[in-house]
């Protein structure tokens, strides 16, 4: 809007600047043809105009003129140069606002694009921390149970096996300290006790 | 062989003879002074000789039962009683933990010839992981005297206790 207005005021300079040209002109084409068609009488009012309108006269016309085109021109220039001013600050306004419009509309876009990124990825996340959750969950459940039958298995090995194992911590223990004299009572009971199937094995066995 | 069965009633096997290593011993020992009686009665008179040396299981066993070894009978009762032993007697194995000492295995053969049969031998085994007890084989069954066995028949009850 701002250029259209400078346009229309330089359009109009230029149309006041033909029209003073023109009106200059027509001024000494008048003259000229006047001086001509009364030239008899004209004549004699020649010499009184010629007075009247002597080398001075025209001259101060003349600079008359010129110091009133310069005023115009002047004026025109002044007015020229507040539009441009107002042009230039319209057109800088208007330039910002269209570099800050489209950098807010690039901006909303890149935030946009920024926001759509963050959710996929905050989506992609989300998903990987439910299936590492669900995983661990399952984990979790499969090591428990695991956990608890391996306890049981140990403990059934444990006690299924107690008498080995007490028997190898008693012979690491206190196994070189046994002395068998100490043990012959025992075993001689252990043997009386026993003494018929012995007997019977070796009578009737072979 | 039963113990009814002896083969010489009067035939008294010392308790220094445990097993057939020592009958063994014995049979060679008796052999030995069989075959030197005898070369003895064939050569020269007034040779120098010398009586071979026996072991003192073997003086034990002819002082014991009251032997001449110097008369033919004695000798050939003694070797036939001893390989009557040998081919006909039981002979139980029992493992310990450590090798039994001497004084141990005389008590245990002593009980043995007295509570089961009069002229059992006996062969001793080493079976370490037992920790204490012993193991007794006879030639169809075994007996299980070990620490090992005595803590599985308690088991139930081991358990008892650590469950509190």
């Amino acid at each position: 809007m701002t250029i259209w207005w400078l346009i229309v005021i330089i359009s109009l300079l230029i149309l006041v600047l033909l029209a003073f040209i023109w009106l200059a002109l027509r001024l000494g084409n008048n003259s000229f043809s006047k001086t001509k068609n009364a030239a008899p009488y004209e004549q004699a009012a020649q010499l009184d105009v010629e007075h009247i309108f002597d080398d001075k006269f025209r001259e101060e016309l003349r600079n008359r003129g010129r110091l009133h085109f310069e005023k115009i021109i002047g004026e025109n220039a002044m007015f020229l140069q507040q539009d441009l001013r107002l042009t230039t600050s319209q057109l800088n306004d208007y330039m910002k606002q269209e570099i800050t419009r489209k950098l807010q509309e690039e901006f909303a876009k890149y935030e946009q694009s920024i926001n759509d990124a963050k959710q996929l990825a905050m989506d992609s996340i989300q998903k990987t921390n439910n299936a590492i959750d669900e995983q661990r969950k399952t984990l979790s459940v499969q090591v428990q149970k695991e956990y608890i039958d391996e306890k049981a298995r140990l403990i059934r090995q444990f006690e299924v096996n107690m008498a080995e194992i007490i028997n190898h911590y008693v012979l690491s223990a206190i196994g070189n300290q046994i002395d068998l004299n100490e043990q012959l009572e025992f075993i001689l009971s252990d043997l009386e006790a026993n003494k018929k199937a012995i007997i019977e094995d070796i009578v009737h066995g072979a | 062989m039963e113990p009814n069965s002896q083969p010489k009633a009067r035939i008294q096997l010392p308790v220094q003879v445990v097993g057939l290593v020592d009958i063994n011993r014995l049979i060679r020992e008796v052999e030995g002074l069989d075959d030197f009686l005898m070369q003895a009665a064939i050569r020269m008179p007034g040779s120098n000789m010398k009586l071979p040396r026996t072991s003192r299981i073997f003086d034990e066993f002819v002082a014991v039962n009251h032997f001449n070894m110097l008369q033919t009978a004695d000798r050939r009762a003694v070797a036939s009683f001893l390989q009557t032993i040998k081919l006909q007697t039981p002979v139980l194995h029992m493992s310990f933990a450590s090798d039994p000492t001497a004084a141990f295995t005389v008590k245990l053969v002593m009980w043995l010839r007295t509570n089961i049969h009069p002229y059992l031998l006996l062969q001793i085994g080493l079976e370490p992981r037992i920790a204490a007890g012993c193991i007794v084989r006879t030639p169809n069954k075994q007996f299980d005297f070990s620490l090992r066995r005595h803590f599985i028949s308690r088991r139930d009850q081991l358990i008892s206790v650590l469950k509190g």
